[in-house]
């Protein structure tokens, strides 16, 4: 925190009462019933229910599936995380490196960013539709039979690419910032010192952009975690079958579609332990590796 | 291409070859990435000007048909559902108000926290600042039954404070004004200590001021975020006057069994119009947003 | 405007507001999206009309699942809506939950209209009923998969749509792929290759009745008829003979409409939306059936949705809901219903209605959804009745995807299939108290 602080005794707890009780009413009341009927089989309508101790927990992890859902969801954590971040930062560093255009640039690369996920995903599965999706026909004409909705990687492909499309936008609009108060004296020192722009990207600016691009590396786990889901969603049409589905999918599948209160709660609280374990490990992380002058 | 050639001219005189080459690949590849960007969403302006059959059977246009004035017309005049008082003016008001109202109430309240968190040396504070940020961890879609439950019992159903006061309990912009707030300068807070500036005084008279194009970057950032539920305000709302534009376009797409075509063409126009608003502001407020952000990170 | 108008209005007004006062208002959450919803929009406004006592509001709640999870919400919290739909597979949640919702039957009889089971088609008259045979969801858009062939197609191949599957493997798909067609393609796994397998067989799909009675429950898909059909499956569609576009039921319907495929099963409700997109001659017939598995094909399942009236409302407003379910099933509103939307209509009066006004010369194919689940019945084939059905559903979707892209074994498909799903009925049983 500030080296200078004030110490008032009761003003810092003022300013504190809105947010924590909307927090407590609307965040640890729902939390704390879900870990409560984590250890409940319960039927949907609260009628009758059976305390089953921690069997909600075994059944969920011992499902046949489980592990295929945790293995997916780490691996298109990192893809969507990557190469939106990586994607951005491309674009960023270009827009910050033109004059001409930069302004229309700056437009185009995040307006993008207002659109809406379901309506991001009902782009998607228009163009990569089955039997008329130009991007389909695109990846026929390059030789590969993508198939939506039958081929497990086929339909990730999707998912990712569709993922990245609506994320680079909020990437590149930290990083443009990013790169912009890098102050102008820094930059022009360098420019003498390591006349390679590549290597003197990764020596010097990326260095300088190490807290955005932490900052943003939580931001986009947390996307790839959760807000995909109107992505995800869209794109099963409803029905999953053999198809990716990740960690937090599966949490809504059987508890909102299945009605299956005590194995859906127990698996959030499964998803929430293991971010609280990655939060508590980034900030640490971030907070001493990372300093803000 | 041709706004290309002429950045080039200039400068061609002046400087060396290699640098012009890599210019034009800085162009190539932001034009690139612009068309990326772009092209998906003017593909779904050009198929909002078809008809249904012609959508569902030929999939995505690439040119303008002859249905825009009529699917437009229809999406935004034409009263739906039972009660005949749900059109596509009244969805859009009430994404307004979601927006609005959650971007407002979420800016307030979370510079309130970030302001106490960061500036404030007491007892609970780290305390505080774990109960916030853990909110970071689960999002609505996986509690979203027991939070039904608790917005029942307070009577707060088909009603915007219901829509929106649950959305806010997350610590996003928290987290946002407090990374802020930590980039500020020491020496100013000393300053205004040095000249008996008291807490309030200094939030209301520099902090605030200070935060101006940060706090116009939250608002993009949560004005969109609003606008673009789905799931809550589904679950949450039974009375159509209620109904915002999202919901809208996954109801028209939402048809069973075949045994009809979605109103694609009017999802399409949905899907545009619904886009317009935080586009619009995104777009508006730009310059300050990444200077907001720019500010933050120095 | 001088005194004697706004004395006048404000007369009005409070007459008015008395009359509406006087009107009880019932709520119906249903999950018709699109022009369905529109057609459930005209029917309430019919009923609101045809009476001066109730106002019925419906209201759209999402998909099927979205629909079922708002209304459990909702009946936990004390608001819930007077009537709600509730889809064929989350049947068992909302039947099970005992005191949830007031069996039809009842409620029709407590309020003095008659009820006699005889009145409803014999294919629907089961399926949302109890153990004893009472009815407890009121059917309402009632569906069941048939065969829909490309008449053009058929004949470039000089074959007629198939009867058995034997046929369909030696005779009509060969020719139709020499004739430059996909030969077939369906829409939804668990619910055309599985539980109306089991029903156009009358082979029992779950122990305990199907599921109906009151002990233990376990699935009997673990069968050598029905892996006998996904092995021949897997190798039609190695073989170029069959099509499988995934689990979304539009992928699998658009080749045939374009023309790609030469048969599709489908939902007999799908026949309203082919007329507007198909641009060949196409007509209907029964879902095929394995001769080798038996000689007498009997009806399959209704699919679709039922309403229920859920339990805790009023009276007045449980008298309302009645009017609205005697409303709903008189012949005319039936046909309408039927007519607009392709769903069959639910009782016999009905079908006797649209026969005479001669909907079924003018639309054949419409007819071949009500004439197969009239078909002789077995003791297999009045329904099934399985907890936690959408997630057993979710596992069949997901082991067939797996036969059917190489990455599992029919034999291990079905055991997994067969596991899971039994682990998912011994859960539910759990949450039954």
């Amino acid at each position: 925190m500030k080296r200078v602080q004030f110490s008032r005794p009761l003003f810092p707890y003022l300013l504190l009462v809105p947010q924590l009780s909307i927090i407590l009413i609307f965040f640890y009341w729902p939390a704390a019933e879900a870990i409560r009927s984590s250890f409940y089989l319960e039927d949907p309508f609260g009628f009758s229910s059976t305390f089953v101790g921690f069997d909600n927990y075994h059944d969920a992890v011992t499902g046949s599936e489980y592990g295929n859902i945790a293995h997916f969801t780490l691996v298109f954590t990192g893809l969507v995380a990557f190469f939106s971040l990586s994607l951005a930062l491309l674009l960023a560093a270009k827009a910050d490196a033109v004059i001409r255009g930069a302004k229309s640039y700056r437009i185009f690369l995040m307006w993008v960013y207002a659109v809406a996920p379901p309506v991001a995903g009902l782009m998607g599965i228009l163009l990569f539709d089955q039997s008329l999706g130009p991007l389909t026909q695109l990846a026929e004409f390059f030789g590969w039979d993508l198939r939506l909705g039958v081929n497990y990687w086929d339909t990730a492909t999707a998912m990712i690419v569709i993922s990245v499309w609506k994320q680079v936008p909020i990437n590149f609009i930290f990083f443009l910032a990013g790169l912009q108060s890098i102050p102008r004296s820094v930059r022009e020192a360098a420019i003498i010192d390591d006349p390679s722009s590549v290597s003197r990207f990764f020596s010097i600016t990326f260095p300088l952009l190490a807290p955005t691009a932490f900052f943003l590396l939580i931001i986009n786990i947390t996307y790839a975690l959760f807000d995909t889901f109107g992505v995800i969603d869209i794109v099963l049409k409803g029905e999953p079958g053999n198809n990716p589905i990740t960690l937090v999918y599966k949490v809504f599948l059987d508890g909102f579609r299945g009605n299956d209160l005590g194995g859906s709660s127990a698996q959030s609280v499964i998803l929430m332990v293991l971010v609280l374990i990655l939060t508590v490990f980034q900030f640490r992380f971030m907070e001493r590796r990372v300093h803000y002058s | 291409m041709t706004d290309v050639q002429s950045t080039m001219a200039p400068q061609s005189t002046q400087r060396r070859k290699p640098i012009k080459w890599r210019l034009i690949g800085d162009h190539a590849i932001l034009i690139a990435g612009s068309l990326l960007m772009l092209l998906p969403v003017l593909m779904v302006l050009t198929t909002s000007s078809y008809d249904n059959v012609t959508i569902h059977k030929e999939g995505i246009q690439f040119l303008f048909g002859d249905q825009l004035v009529e699917n437009y017309q229809q999406a935004l005049f034409e009263k739906g559902g039972f009660t005949k008082t749900v059109d596509g003016a009244r969805m859009l008001m009430n994404s307004l108000i979601l927006g609005f109202g959650f971007a407002v109430g979420k800016i307030v309240i979370s510079m309130m926290a970030a302001y106490a968190i960061v500036y404030f040396r007491f007892r609970f504070g780290t305390v505080a600042f774990w109960v916030i940020f853990t909110t970071l961890l689960l999002p609505l879609e996986v509690r979203i039954l027991p939070s039904y439950e608790v917005v029942q019992s307070l009577g707060m159903l088909n009603s915007f404070s219901g829509l929106i006061i649950p959305l806010i309990a997350s610590a996003t912009g928290t987290f946002y004004f407090r990374q802020f707030f930590r980039s500020v300068p020491e020496e100013l807070l000393e300053a205004a200590r040095i000249d008996g500036a008291g807490p309030l005084k200094f939030f209301v008279d520099i902090l605030v001021p200070l935060s101006q194009t940060m706090i116009a970057a939250m608002f993009i950032i949560m004005f969109v975020f609003g606008w673009n539920q789905y799931l809550w305000p589904t679950l949450m709302t039974t009375d159509e006057s209620m109904f915002t534009l999202v919901r809208g376009i996954k109801q028209i797409m939402q048809v069973w069994i075949g045994a009809n075509i979605p109103d694609y063409g009017l999802a399409m126009a949905l899907a545009i119009i619904a886009m317009t608003p935080p586009v619009a502001i995104v777009i508006f407020f730009q310059s300050w947003f990444v200077k907001g952000l720019t500010e933050s990170d120095k | 405007m001088n005194l004697k108008s706004v004395l006048t209005a404000s007369v009005f007004a409070f007459v008015g507001t008395a009359a509406l006062a006087d009107k009880t208002e019932i709520e119906f959450w249903h999950a018709m999206g699109g022009r369905l919803g529109e057609v459930v929009n005209e029917i309430a406004t019919d009923f609101n009309a045809s009476q001066d006592d109730y106002t019925l509001v419906p209201v759209y709640k999402g998909n099927y699942e979205e629909t079922l999870t708002a209304g459990i919400a909702a009946f936990r919290a004390g608001e819930q809506p007077d009537i709600i739909q509730v889809f064929d597979a989350g049947a068992a949640t909302i039947i099970g939950a005992k005191g949830a919702v007031i069996p039809a039957q009842d409620l029709l009889t407590d309020n003095g209209i008659a009820f006699d089971a005889n009145d409803y088609i014999s294919g629907v008259r089961y399926f949302y009923a109890d153990a004893a045979g009472k009815m407890v969801g009121m059917p309402f858009n009632s569906s069941t998969p048939i065969l829909y062939f490309n008449e053009d197609a058929m004949n470039k191949a000089g074959v007629s749509a198939p009867k058995t599957w034997e046929e369909f493997q030696s005779v009509t798909a060969p020719a139709l792929k020499e004739a430059g067609y996909v030969p077939m393609a369906q829409s939804h796994l668990p619910w055309i290759f599985t539980e109306n397998f089991m029903s156009r067989h009358n082979l029992p799909f779950a122990t305990n009745e199907n599921g109906y009675g009151d002990a233990e429950t376990k699935i009997l898909v673990n069968n050598d008829a029905i892996k006998g059909h996904f092995t021949a499956l897997k190798g039609w569609i190695d073989d170029g003979l069959f099509g499988y576009y995934g689990t979304g039921w539009g992928d699998n319907q658009t080749p045939f409409e374009q023309g790609e495929v030469a048969m599709w099963l489908g939902s007999s409700g799908s026949f309203g939306g082919l007329s507007k997109t198909a641009e060949f001659p196409f007509s209907a017939t029964y879902l095929p059936y394995w001769e080798g598995v038996t000689t007498e094909p009997t009806n399959t399942f209704i699919g679709g949705a039922a309403l229920f009236a859920m339990a805790g409302k009023s009276a007045e407003e449980n008298k309302a809901s009645a009017e609205f379910f005697r409303f709903l099933t008189s012949a005319e509103v039936q046909y309408t219903w039927h007519k607009e939307t392709g769903y069959v209509p639910i009782t016999n009066a009905a079908y006797d209605l649209a026969k005479e006004d001669g909907h079924y010369d003018r639309a054949p194919a419409a007819e071949v959804g009500i004439q197969q689940l009239t078909l002789p019945a077995g003791e297999n084939t009045k329904g099934y009745r399985m907890g936690f059905y959408v997630q057993v559903r979710d596992v069949m979707n997901r082991e067939y995807g797996k036969i059917l892209s190489g990455e599992a074994s029919v034999e291990d498909a079905f055991q997994t299939i067969e596991d899971e799903s039994n682990k998912l009925l011994a859960r539910f049983a759990k949450t039954q108290g």
